[in-house]
């Protein structure tokens, strides 16, 4: 289980994160909603290791790893824009986070070579990132970040940077495989329909407090 | 923030040392106690020497007033003919385009006494176009003005292109929709936009030119020498120490001027808003086509057919078997140019890394990559001769000297392509399980290396054919090939006028191989990352090689 406890954080001398309390059980999507600028990012970002919350702690099955490095933690965030890196092909990226396992390159790239081809991206395997659709960006950056087998996966407007009609498809093929590795996830996102079709329960994140969301 | 894991002040102090050390005791001191020289009245000096003389005694004031008004024509033409060669070049569409904007770096790497050369090749005694017209252009200001242009025009088209391309072009729509004609459209809101960029590449371009030594010790002749020509003069031939520190510190004071415009025009200067760039066209009807033909007719003109010339003479050289080239002279140049360079290049290197990843946690030390850039290398030669007078023939000061100078292009194109990393990248490394060391290592180093090779490659020029100081504080077994370019100048005689240049030819090979290395193509790292703007010398706000 995923805990945030106490959460304080100020941003330019005005307190932007306000006694954040969060408790996300294992299999569970909370969606994270709230309006531009109100902390939604900062929170995950907390929550990844990537920011030092003023005051407060982050719990995992009873412990405080609060002060525990990112790579440490293995909470997967997936970013608003994917993230991608340039210099890697569809393949690599994927297998990115494997081989920082100390997998071996060549299995690496084997289980990464799988997991697209769960997604339907095998054929995309030597392909720069940036020659990728919008929607094919999102599946490598899901793929890229479920192969490490993450316990937390935290996702960062995934569908912001898409057009309308893709944005609406790919909810459901995102729920179902989220669902099925069954891991604690965070989506944070402004879109109320996004948070009632991808995840089981919404908070929303207002001048600085969570507040649950019927 | 940038990719890189965050810095702290103390870490970016920690990194800075080495580059600040090499700043202070081969730059500033050295220029400290020139300026100290210089106000104090002067070295050896027995009439009593004025700091004001430079523009009291006639023959002085001649030096100073041509060196600024040669650099003011320069920057005049350069503009003149500049923008409508890169407004050709920004709006045409044609083949061979993204050639012909890959060579306006060409010049940037010819080291300056090669230029000269191509200058003279061209225009200068028995040379292809004043031989066949029957002109004489020696001891007239042309020679310098076209050799300054040679370097200069393509730095000002390479700005006004590059600025050009941010032109939005819905607010040009905008304008023609309100009534404008293109003429108009272009004077209320292209111009507007891109002044200020041409306006910074104008005072880099001051800057060369009046700094210059090379292409005014070679084309300027008698008369028409500018000030760097002369403090050497007082230096090596006369022992004038005292009237060449005068002359230095004013150089220090109108450089730094033009510098602090520089600066200022630079903060003006900020960075672009995404915006809808003007598509490029195919050239429509003859005077469109005549335009571009014209463009680059000049274009080769001026920047192009000095090297054409130097390999023209040089061949017809060899052809009358020209005397002495390939003798152990010549070789013990060549392996002193490369060997010189190599470990120039390793130490320029080393302190540009430095100095970019220490310029990440301070502004102000991003500013100090630039001074290298300021002060001109003859007086940074004539400084150090002054304060270290026992070490003036010490390969390791001549050795640093050359790092100094080369290290800012790396430090530069470094610090521009750390900017433009995106932050996410090391964050998603990160989450993924890369610890810092990793992240830099399999994602920022990657990303970085199109810009550490630029910088280098630039680097690796300004070594090659570096020449002031090496004029200054080299001995004789220590000549490399622009040395000897030089020797053979002042030589009388064809045979020596041929011999340099064939040197010449060899030295313009070498600082082909670097261009090539600069611009060979690279596995793109696709929209998100430009190595090109990454590398920071492409940009019009970013400084260019000196000339």
């Amino acid at each position: 289980m995923l805990e945030l406890r106490h959460i304080h954080q100020r941003y330019a001398n005005l307190p932007l994160l306000q006694d954040i309390n969060l408790q996300v059980a294992a299999g569970d999507i909370v969606a994270l909603l709230g309006p531009s600028g109100s902390g939604k990012s900062t929170l995950l970002n907390i929550v990844a290791g990537l920011q030092a919350a003023d005051a407060g702690s982050v719990w995992w099955d009873g412990q405080d790893i609060t002060h525990l490095a990112p790579e440490r933690r293995r909470f997967a965030l997936m970013f608003q824009d994917f993230a991608l890196f340039p210099h890697l092909n569809v393949l690599d990226n994927v297998a990115f986070g494997l081989v920082e396992q100390k997998v071996p390159k060549s299995e690496a790239r084997n289980r990464a070579l799988q997991m697209l081809g769960v997604f339907g991206l095998t054929e995309l395997a030597r392909r720069r990132v940036w020659n990728l659709s919008g929607g094919e960006q999102q599946r490598v950056a899901l793929a890229r970040a479920l192969i490490t087998e993450p316990r937390v996966l935290l996702l960062d407007e995934p569908f912001s940077a898409l057009d309308a009609d893709l944005r609406v498809a790919l909810r459901q093929e995102f729920r179902s495989r989220i669902q099925a590795a069954g891991m604690v996830t965070l989506l944070v996102t402004h879109d109320e329909a996004e948070a009632r079709e991808m995840a089981d329960r919404s908070v929303r994140l207002l001048a600085g407090r969570l507040q649950p969301v019927d | 923030m940038t990719l890189i894991m965050r810095l702290t002040a103390s870490r970016g102090l920690l990194l800075a040392l080495l580059p600040a050390a090499a700043l202070l005791l081969l730059l500033l001191a050295p220029v400290a106690r020139l300026a100290w020289e210089g106000l104090d009245g002067g070295l050896g000096s027995t009439a009593g020497l004025s700091v004001w003389q430079p523009w009291l005694d006639n023959y002085l004031r001649w030096r100073v007033v041509w060196s600024l008004a040669q650099a003011a024509i320069t920057c005049a033409l350069a503009l003149g003919l500049g923008l409508p060669l890169a407004w050709v070049l920004a709006r045409f569409e044609f083949a061979g385009r993204a050639l012909v904007l890959r060579l306006l770096m060409l010049p940037f790497v010819v080291p300056s006494l090669v230029a000269a050369l191509g200058v003279l090749a061209l225009w200068g005694p028995r040379g292809v176009i004043s031989g066949a017209l029957g002109i004489n252009l020696q001891d007239t200001p042309w020679l310098l003005l076209y050799g300054n242009l040679f370097f200069n025009l393509c730095l000002v088209v390479r700005a006004g292109v590059d600025a050009l391309a941010q032109v939005n072009a819905r607010q040009v729509a905008a304008a023609r929709s309100l009534g404008a004609s293109p003429w108009r459209a272009f004077w209320r809101v292209e111009w507007p936009a891109i002044a200020p960029w041409l306006m910074s590449s104008l005072c880099l371009v001051f800057l060369y030119c009046f700094a210059g030594f090379g292409l005014a010790l070679v084309l300027g002749g008698q008369r028409y020498a500018t000030v760097e020509v002369e403090i050497y003069t007082l230096v090596a031939y006369e022992l004038q120490l005292g009237q060449a520190s005068v002359l230095a510190l004013w150089m220090l004071l109108l450089t730094g001027a033009v510098a602090l415009a520089y600066a200022a025009l630079e903060k003006r200067l900020a960075a672009p808003l995404r915006s809808l760039p003007m598509p490029r066209v195919r050239p429509q009807g003859a005077p469109q086509w005549l335009a571009l033909g014209l463009a680059l007719a000049v274009l080769f003109g001026i920047c192009a057919l000095p090297i054409v010339a130097i390999f023209i003479k040089a061949i017809s050289a060899l052809g009358t078997g020209a005397t002495g080239l390939f003798g152990a002279e010549m070789l013990a140049a060549l392996w002193n140019t490369l060997r010189f360079s190599a470990l120039a290049l390793l130490m320029a290197t080393l302190l540009g890394v430095l100095h970019a990843f220490a310029a990440q946690a301070s502004v102000a030390w991003r500013a100090a990559a630039f001074l290298p850039f300021v002060v001109s290398p003859v007086t940074v030669a004539f400084g150090l001769l002054l304060l270290y007078p026992s070490w003036t023939a010490s390969l390791p000061l001549l050795l640093l000297a050359y790092a100094v100078l080369a290290y800012p292009f790396v430090a530069k194109a470094l610090s521009a392509g750390l900017d433009s990393l995106p932050v996410h990248l090391g964050r998603a490394a990160r989450t993924l399980g890369a610890s810092p060391w990793r992240c830099f290592w399999r994602v920022t180093l990657p990303l970085l290396r199109p810009a550490l090779r630029r910088g280098m490659a630039f680097a690796a020029a300004t070594a090659l054919g570096e020449f002031a100081v090496t004029l200054f504080l080299s001995r004789p077994e220590w000549a490399t090939l622009t040395t000897l370019i030089y020797q053979r100048l002042g030589r009388p005689g064809q045979a020596n006028l041929d011999a340099a240049m064939v040197l010449a030819c060899v030295l313009m090979a070498l600082a082909l191989a670097v261009f090539l290395l600069i611009d060979w193509p690279a596995p793109p790292l696709g929209p998100t990352h430009d190595p090109r703007r990454a590398s920071g010398l492409s940009s019009p706000n970013r400084t260019a090689p000196y000339a």
